[in-house]
C-alpha cells in the first residue's frame, strides 16, 4: 500500500455535509490545513481513504471569528495565523493568542487550523489546552444539520480520540468573554528548544481578577501530562477569593496542578521531569 | 483531475492526482528544481513557497488546493524585469549563502514576512524577525546572516 | 607579496551566491537524466538477527520494476578501511541501517512499494549496545571481519605516550580524575545524501554524481569495492547540501547504486530521505572518556592520563581514527609535560560512527576543559588565570613533536576574558528562579591540513584565455563553506582580475588535479597556497613576454585591472594582449600552467610523533547562559569567541565559518542527541532531534587573532572546524559554575539539569 487518496472539496456548508452523508460506509479522514494527516498518511497510507479536503470550504462560520453573546465564536478552518493576526483576541484571550503565537512555525501556522488541533487530540495540542483554560465549548453539527455543544475540556477522550461521531464535524468553537477587568492570562511552553517544539509540558492560564486585584475566575489547564488535556479544578478553585499567594500556598496550588498530571516517559522527556516541571512552573505561575 | 493555477505570474493546468503535493507538483510536475527536499514532514522548510503571497510548507500542502491560486517559487522571486528580488541581494550582501540548500525557503519565508509588515506598516525588531524564521532550518551559517539580511529587507 | 591588499582581507560574498540565492544550483537532488531509475534501499528490521531467506521475487514481478540485487547478485569487496563492512548483508545483520537488498524501478513510488514486496525471514539476535559489554569476555563477537590482530570486538586501538607520567603524578598537588559521556550526534545536512549512478556497459565506463568531500580516495575506494579499474570511474560533484565529515567515507547505498546501475545498464539515482538519513548516516560517535589530570602547587599542569571507550558501531569507518586528533588535544593544547592515552574503538550493534567537524575534538576537548575547572577550584585559583598561566607559546615544540611557529592562544584568552567582562560575572551571586553565569574554554586544532595520507597535497590548473579571463582548475571542492570564493580572491589579488573575469572548475575527477579532499580545516590553506604556486608560474610564462612587449623590466611589472602596467613609467599593455600575443606569436604556446604544492607537515612516526600539521590554529571561547532553575533550561546569552586564524582572508565567510561553528557548538551542548535504544534510532526526525533554530541563536562576539604564520598563504591558517569545539565545554563550564554542580555528560539538556540540581540537594542534605 502506497500513499494515495481519494479526494472531496466541498465548498459549501451543505456540500459538506452531504459528502459526510455519502461517505457514511466508507473510510474517510477530514483535511483541512493538512499538516498532521498528510504526515499520517505518508507514514500508514490507508487502503481506500476519501479526504475529505476542508481547505476550499467558504463557509463564514466555519472559516471567521466573529463576536457572539458573551463570547466570539471561532470557526473550525480559521487558522492559527488567523488567531495572531486578531486584535480582541489578542486582548480577551492572551493565552490562546500565545498559544498560536508558540506553535510551530511561520509556515504551518499559516494553513494549521483551530479544529485540526482539536480533533488531532494530541495531549500536546497548543491552541486545545487554552480552548480548555478559557472553557471554551465546541459546536458541532451532523449531517442532519443539528447542532450540539461540547466543552473542549470534554471534546478529546483519549490520545487522538474524540467525541465526533462519524456523521459529525466540528463546525467552531465559542469562547466566553472576561467579566472582569484584570487579566493574568498566558501559555507556558515547556520544551528543549525555544521554538518548532512539541510541548514536553504546556501550561495555559487565564485567571480574571476584579478591581482590587481579587482573584474572581480561574481557568487553568495543562497539556503533555496526561492522555488528555486537563482542566484542573481544585487549582481554579483554589484561587478564587486570593490575590497574591505566600510561599507556602503557591507550593500547595502547585501540588493541586500536579494531581493533575500522569505523565509517561517519552523521547522528549522522563516522566519525572515532567512532574518535577510542571510543579515548579505551577509554583512560578503566581510568583 | 485537472487544476488551474498560476505559477510566477504565468497561468498553467496541470493534471494530477487527488494526493499530489505541491512540491511534487513543483519539482516533478513543472520542473522547478530549486524548491529544495529537506525533510517531506514540514520540519525544515526547505521546500517554502508562497501560495497567494503566504510562505506554506508544500510537502505538507496539497496540490489541489493551489487550485485558482497564485504560486511564487524562488525561480518566480527577482520577478520579469529585475533579475534579483530585493531579498535575494540582501542575503547575498549579508554573506547569509553558504552551502545553499536552505537558501531557496529563507528567501521564500523573508519575502512572505516582509510583504507582510510593509502591508502593517510595521519595523520589526531581531527577535521578531528571528521567529518569523524559525520555521527554516539551516545547518551552515548558525542563521546570524540570514536574519541581518531579512531585517535589512524588513527595515527598507 | 604585497604590503597593500586589495581584496585579501575585504569582505567578499560568495563566488556562488547568485547561483545560490536564485534557485539554479543543481544539487544531487536536482539532477534528471535521461533513462533515469529510482534506487531504493531495503534495510533490516532488527538491530541484531540472522537473515532465514530473502524472497525477492514478487517485488521482480512488479510491474515497473527494473532490477532487484541481494548479497548474492553482486561481487563486491567490503568497504572500510578495515574491509569489514559488506554493502548488502547476507547470513547476519548487525545494526538497523543495514542494507539487504536493492531495487531500481522507473519511479520512486514503484521502488518503495517493491521493497514492501521483499519478504525477508529473520531470527531474531540480542545484541550488544554498550561497548564497555561488548568487552566483556562472554560478550559474542559482533563483525565476523573485524580485525584478527585486534582483541574480540575491538575495531581500532590508539596508544600514545610522552613525558614521565610517574614523575609528573609526583610533582602534582591536585589531580582530578572523572569520566565524561559524550553523545551521539547527527551532521544533519539540509541536503540529504544522494547519489546518481550512469553505467556505461558499451565503454564499461561509470560515472558517479555523488556528494563526497573526497572525490580522489573515493573513486579509488569505489573501484576497490567494485572490482574495477579506477581509471574508468568519473566521479563529479554536484552542489552539496551541506558536508561537515559526513561524506568521508564510502556508504554503502553508493556502490549499491552503482551495482543497480550496472546490473540495468542504466543511470540509477538513490536519494535518501530525512528518516534513513537519521537512520544510515555516520554519526559522530558517542564515547566514554576518563581523564586524569593534574596541577602542581602554582596551577601548572603536570599530566594527562586518558582512556578512551568509542562506540564504533557494527562496521569501522573513518570515525575509528578520530584519537588521531584527540590525542593532539590531550598531549599538547596547553603545556604538557606528560601524557599517556589509550583509544579502543569498540563494535556494538549500533549503527556505524563517523567523521563529523571537529574530528574527535569536541569531546576530547570538552574533558580536558572540564578537569582544568576542577583543577581550578580544588587549588582555589582563578579558572582563566590557570588557563593563561599554562597556554601554549610560540615557537612551542610539544611532547608530541607539533611546532607552534606561530600561536595566538594566550592572546585569544586574553581577548575573550576582556570583552565578556570575565571577571565580573565568574562569581555572580545565584540565587532566584533564573541565574546566570559564565564558562571558559579553549582548543588546539590542526590549521594547515593534517598529514594522514601519503600525501596531504593539492594541484592546481590554470588557464588564461585569449580574453584575459582565468580558469583555476583546483583539485580542491567547494563544499558550502565558501573555498570558491577565497580561491577567487586570491587570484583577483594576484593577477590583478576583477571577480567577472575568473571561473572555477572543482567538481570533476576527469579534469581536475588531485586532491586528498575536504577535512581538517585544509582547503583554504592548501589549495590557496597550491594556487598562490601556479600563479607563481603563470606570472613566469606571463611576465617576460610582457615586459618584451612593453620594454621594460620584469620587475617593474604591476598585474592590475586586467592591465600590467610598469611601476616606473606609465606604459602598460592589457593582460589578454599579452596571452594572444603567447598564444599567436612563434613559439606559439598556451597561457597555461600546472603546480601540486605538498605542505611542509610531516607524516607522523609509530608513536604518533611528528609535525603533522602546517600549522596549528587556536582559539578560545567565553559563554555567558541563564539557567532557569524551574525548567532547566540553559539559554545561551553571549557568545565571545577569539581565534587565531593567522590572517584573515576573507571576513565574510570567516565570521560565517564562525557562527555557523559556534550554533552547531551550542547544538552539541545543548540539544543534539541520535537518541538509542537497544540499537533502535528514538529520534529520526526534525521533530526530535533538536537542531537549534533562529530563534535560539545568541550574540556572538567574533575577534580575530592575526599571527601571521609564514605557511600560510598570506599568514591564513584553517578556521572552519575549531569555532564548535570548545563551546559545548565552555557551556557545561558555565551551567556547573552557576549551580554548583558537575555537568560532564552532553548534551546539558533541561532534564539533566534539574537532576544535578536535586542531587545537590539531596547530597546537601544528607550532609546535614
Amino acid at each position: 500500500m502506497s500513499y494515495d487518496f481519494n479526494i472531496e472539496s466541498p465548498q459549501t456548508a451543505d456540500e459538506l455535509l452531504a459528502v459526510i452523508a455519502a461517505n457514511q460506509d466508507k473510510n474517510f479522514r477530514f483535511g483541512a490545513g493538512g499538516t498532521d494527516l498528510l504526515l499520517e498518511l505518508k507514514r500508514a497510507p490507508q487502503e481506500n481513504l476519501t479526504v475529505v479536503n476542508l481547505a476550499q470550504l467558504k463557509d463564514p462560520i466555519f472559516k471567521s471569528i466573529t463576536k457572539v453573546a458573551g463570547g466570539y465564536r471561532i470557526g473550525a478552518l480559521v487558522t492559527a495565523g488567523e488567531v495572531l493576526d486578531h486584535e480582541e483576541v489578542k486582548s480577551e484571550f492572551y493565552t490562546l493568542w500565545e498559544a498560536a503565537h508558540n506553535l510551530a512555525s511561520m509556515q504551518i501556522r499559516q494553513v494549521a487550523t483551530v479544529g485540526g488541533n482539536l480533533c488531532t487530540a494530541s495531549p500536546s495540542g497548543d491552541i486545545a489546552c487554552a480552548l480548555v483554560a478559557l472553557h471554551a465549548r465546541c459546536e458541532i453539527i451532523n449531517t442532519k444539520g443539528e447542532l450540539r455543544s461540547v466543552s473542549v475540556a470534554d471534546f478529546s477522550t483519549g490520545v487522538r480520540k474524540t467525541v465526533i461521531q462519524k456523521n459529525e464535524v466540528l463546525r467552531s468553537v465559542v469562547v466566553p468573554i472576561n467579566s472582569n477587568p484584570n487579566l493574568h492570562s498566558g501559555f507556558i511552553k515547556v520544551g528543549t528548544r525555544l521554538s518548532m517544539e512539541c510541548s514536553v509540558v504546556s501550561l495555559a492560564y487565564h485567571i480574571q481578577m476584579d478591581d482590587n486585584r481579587t482573584i474572581r475566575h480561574a481557568g487553568i489547564a495543562i497539556g503533555a501530562v496526561a492522555p488528555t488535556i486537563k482542566f484542573t479544578d481544585s487549582a481554579c478553585a483554589f484561587l478564587i477569593g486570593k490575590s497574591k499567594l505566600i510561599d507556602t500556598e503557591r507550593e500547595e496550588f502547585a501540588g493541586l496542578i500536579s494531581d493533575y498530571a500522569s505523565p509517561i516517559s517519552d523521547v522528549r522527556a522522563s516522566a519525572w521531569y515532567r512532574e518535577e516541571v510542571l510543579f515548579n512552573i505551577s509554583k512560578g505561575l503566581m510568583e | 483531475m485537472k487544476i488551474n493555477f498560476t505559477i510566477n505570474g504565468k497561468g498553467r493546468a496541470k493534471e494530477i492526482k487527488a494526493s499530489t503535493l505541491l512540491i511534487d507538483l513543483i519539482r516533478d510536475g513543472l520542473k522547478l528544481k530549486g524548491t529544495k527536499p529537506g525533510c517531506f514532514e514540514g520540519e525544515c522548510g526547505a521546500c517554502t513557497v508562497l501560495v497567494d503571497g503566504h510562505a506554506i510548507n508544500s510537502c505538507l500542502y496539497l496540490a489541489v488546493n493551489v487550485a485558482g491560486k497564485s504560486i511564487t517559487t524562488i525561480e518566480g522571486l527577482g520577478g520579469e524585469d529585475q533579475f534579483l528580488d530585493i531579498v535575494q541581494e540582501k542575503l547575498i550582501e549579508h554573506g547569509g549563502v553558504q552551502c545553499g540548500f536552505c537558501t531557496s525557503g529563507m528567501a521564500m519565508s523573508i519575502k512572505s514576512y516582509s510583504d507582510k509588515c510593509k502591508e502593517e506598516g510595521k519595523v520589526p525588531n531581531r527577535n521578531e524577525v528571528a521567529k518569523s524564521l524559525e520555521g527554516n532550518l539551516c545547518r551552515c551559517t548558525g542563521y546570524v546572516k540570514i536574519v541581518d539580511a531579512a531585517i535589512s529587507v524588513c527595515g527598507n | 607579496m604585497n604590503d597593500e591588499l586589495k581584496y585579501i582581507g575585504k569582505p567578499q560574498p560568495k563566488f556562488d551566491a547568485k547561483e545560490r540565492t536564485t534557485g539554479r544550483s543543481v544539487y544531487g537532488h536536482d539532477i534528471e537524466l535521461s533513462g533515469m531509475l529510482h534506487g531504493a534501499i531495503l534495510r533490516t528490521k532488527y538491530p541484531c538477527a540472522e537473515i532465514i531467506s530473502i524472497d525477492v521475487s514478487e517485488a521482480e514481478q512488479l510491474a515497473g520494476v527494473e532490477c532487484v540485487i541481494t548479497a548474492a547478485d553482486i561481487d563486491a569487496n567490503k568497504i572500510s578501511f578495515k574491509e569489514d563492512h559488506p554493502v548488502l548483508k547476507s547470513g547476519l545483520v548487525s545494526c538497523i541501517r543495514d542494507e539487504i537488498a536493492a531495487v531500481a524501478a522507473e519511479t520512486k513510488e514503484i521502488a518503495e512499494q517493491a521493497l514492501k514486496l521483499i519478504k525477508v525471514k529473520y531470527n531474531e539476535r540480542q545484541g550488544i549496545y554498550d561497548p564497555f559489554e561488548s568487552l566483556e569476555e562472554e560478550a559474542v563477537q559482533i563483525n565476523q571481519w573485524q580485525p584478527e590482530d585486534s582483541p574480540k570486538n575491538v575495531s581500532m586501538t590508539f596508544e600514545y605516550e610522552h613525558g614521565d607520567l610517574e614523575e609528573q603524578k609526583s610533582k602534582s598537588k591536585v589531580i582530578v580524575k572523572r569520566r565524561y559521556h559524550l553523545q551521539k550526534m547527527t551532521h544533519c545536512c539540509m541536503g540529504s545524501s544522494n547519489i546518481t549512478a550512469d553505467y556505461n556497459p558499451a565503454e564499461k565506463k561509470l560515472t558517479l554524481y555523488c556528494g563526497t568531500q573526497v572525490p580522489f580516495l573515493y573513486q579509488r575506494d569505489m573501484a576497490h569495492c567494485l572490482k574495477m579499474d579506477p581509471s574508468r570511474i568519473r566521479v563529479i560533484q554536484p552542489v552539496i547540501g551541506g558536508g561537515f565529515g559526513s561524506k568521508l567515507d564510502v556508504n554503502p547505498f553508493e556502490p549499491i547504486c552503482a551495482f543497480l546501475s550496472m546490473k540495468t545498464g542504466r543511470p540509477v539515482q538513490i536519494l535518501y530521505s530525512r528518516y534513513e538519513e537519521f537512520l544510515a548516516s555516520p554519526t559522530r560517535q558517542s564515547m566514554a572518556i576518563d581523564l586524569t589530570s593534574g596541577a602542581d602547587e602554582n596551577g601548572r599542569f603536570t599530566f594527562r592520563e586518558v582512556e578512551i571507550i568509542k562506540d564504533n558501531g557494527a562496521y569501522t569507518s573513518w570515525g575509528a581514527t578520530t584519537p588521531f586528533v584527540m590525542m593532539q588535544t590531550f598531549s599538547s593544547l596547553y603545556k604538557m609535560p606528560a601524557c599517556k592515552l589509550t583509544s579502543t574503538a569498540v563494535y556494538t550493534n549500533n549503527p556505524n560512527a563517523g567523521s563529523f567537524r571537529g574530528y574527535g575534538n569536541p569531546q576530547a576537548t570538552f574533558s580536558v576543559e572540564r578537569n582544568i575547572d576542577l583543577l581550578a577550584e580544588e587549588l582555589g585559583m582563578d579558572k582563566s588565570q590557570i588557563r593563561k598561566l599554562n597556554s601554549n607559546t610560540p615557537g612551542e615544540i610539544t611532547g608530541q613533536g607539533m611546532h607552534f611557529r606561530t600561536c595566538g592562544l594566550l592572546e585569544a584568552m586574553e581577548i575573550v576574558a576582556e570583552k565578556s567582562n570575565y571577571e565580573s560575572k565568574k562569581d555572580m551571586e545565584q540565587s532566584g528562579r533564573y541565574r546566570r553565569g559564565i564558562g571558559l574554554g579553549s582548543m588546539l586544532h590542526v590549521g594547515g591540513g593534517a598529514k594522514i595520507y601519503r600525501s596531504d597535497g593539492c594541484g592546481t590548473t590554470l588557464k588564461l584565455d585569449p580574453y584575459g579571463c582565468l580558469t583555476i582548475i583546483t583539485g580542491s571542492s567547494e563544499i558550502g563553506q565558501g573555498s570558491e570564493t577565497v580561491l577567487a580572491m586570491i587570484a583577483m589579488e594576484e593577477m590583478g582580475l576583477s571577480e567577472d573575469k575568473i571561473k572555477i572548475i572543482n567538481s570533476d575527477t576527469d579534469v581536475k588535479p588531485w586532491d586528498v579532499g575536504v577535512h581538517a580545516s585544509r582547503t583554504s590553506f592548501i589549495a590557496g597556497n597550491s594556487l598562490l604556486g601556479a600563479i607563481g608560474k603563470m606570472k613566469e610564462m606571463i611576465s617576460p613576454r610582457a615586459a618584451k612587449l612593453m620594454g621594460v623590466e620584469i620587475q617593474d611589472l604591476v598585474y592590475e585591472k586586467g592591465l600590467i602596467r610598469c611601476a616606473q613609467s606609465d606604459v602598460q599593455i592589457a593582460l589578454d594582449k599579452v596571452v594572444r600575443d603567447l598564444h599567436f606569436m612563434p613559439p606559439h604556446e598556451l597561457a597555461e600552467v600546472s603546480y601540486f604544492y605538498e605542505p611542509p607537515s610531516k607524516y607522523q612516526d609509530k608513536g604518533f610523533k611528528g609535525d603533522v600539521s602546517g600549522n596549528y590554529a587556536f582559539a578560545a571561547q567565553a559563554i555567558e547562559v541563564e539557567v532557569d532553575t524551574y525548567t532547566g533550561n540553559v539559554k545561551v546569552l553571549d557568545v565571545w569567541v577569539a581565534q587565531d586564524v593567522g590572517k584573515v582572508l576573507n571576513p565574510m565567510g570567516l565570521q560565517g565559518q564562525i557562527e555557523g561553528g559556534v550554533v552547531m557548538g551550542i547544538g552539541y551542548g545543548l540539544t543534539e542527541e541520535t537518541q538509542m535504544k537497544d540499537g533502535y534510532v528514538l529520534n529520526p526526525n526534525f521533530h526530535n532531534y533538536k537542531l537549534l533554530t533562529a530563534s535560539d541563536v545568541p550574540e556572538i562576539h567574533f575577534y580575530p587573532v592575526e599571527t601571521n604564520d609564514p605557511a600560510g598563504p598570506y599568514g591564513a591558517k584553517g578556521v572552519a572546524e575549531a569555532p564548535l569545539i570548545p563551546t559545548a565545554a565552555a557551556i557545561a563550564n558555565a551551567v556547573s559554575n552557576i549551580l554548583g554542580v558537575e555537568m560532564n555528560e552532553l548534551p546539558v539538556t533541561p532534564e539533566r539539569v534539574l537532576k544535578a540540581m536535586k542531587n545537590k540537594s539531596e547530597l546537601t542534605e544528607r550532609l546535614v
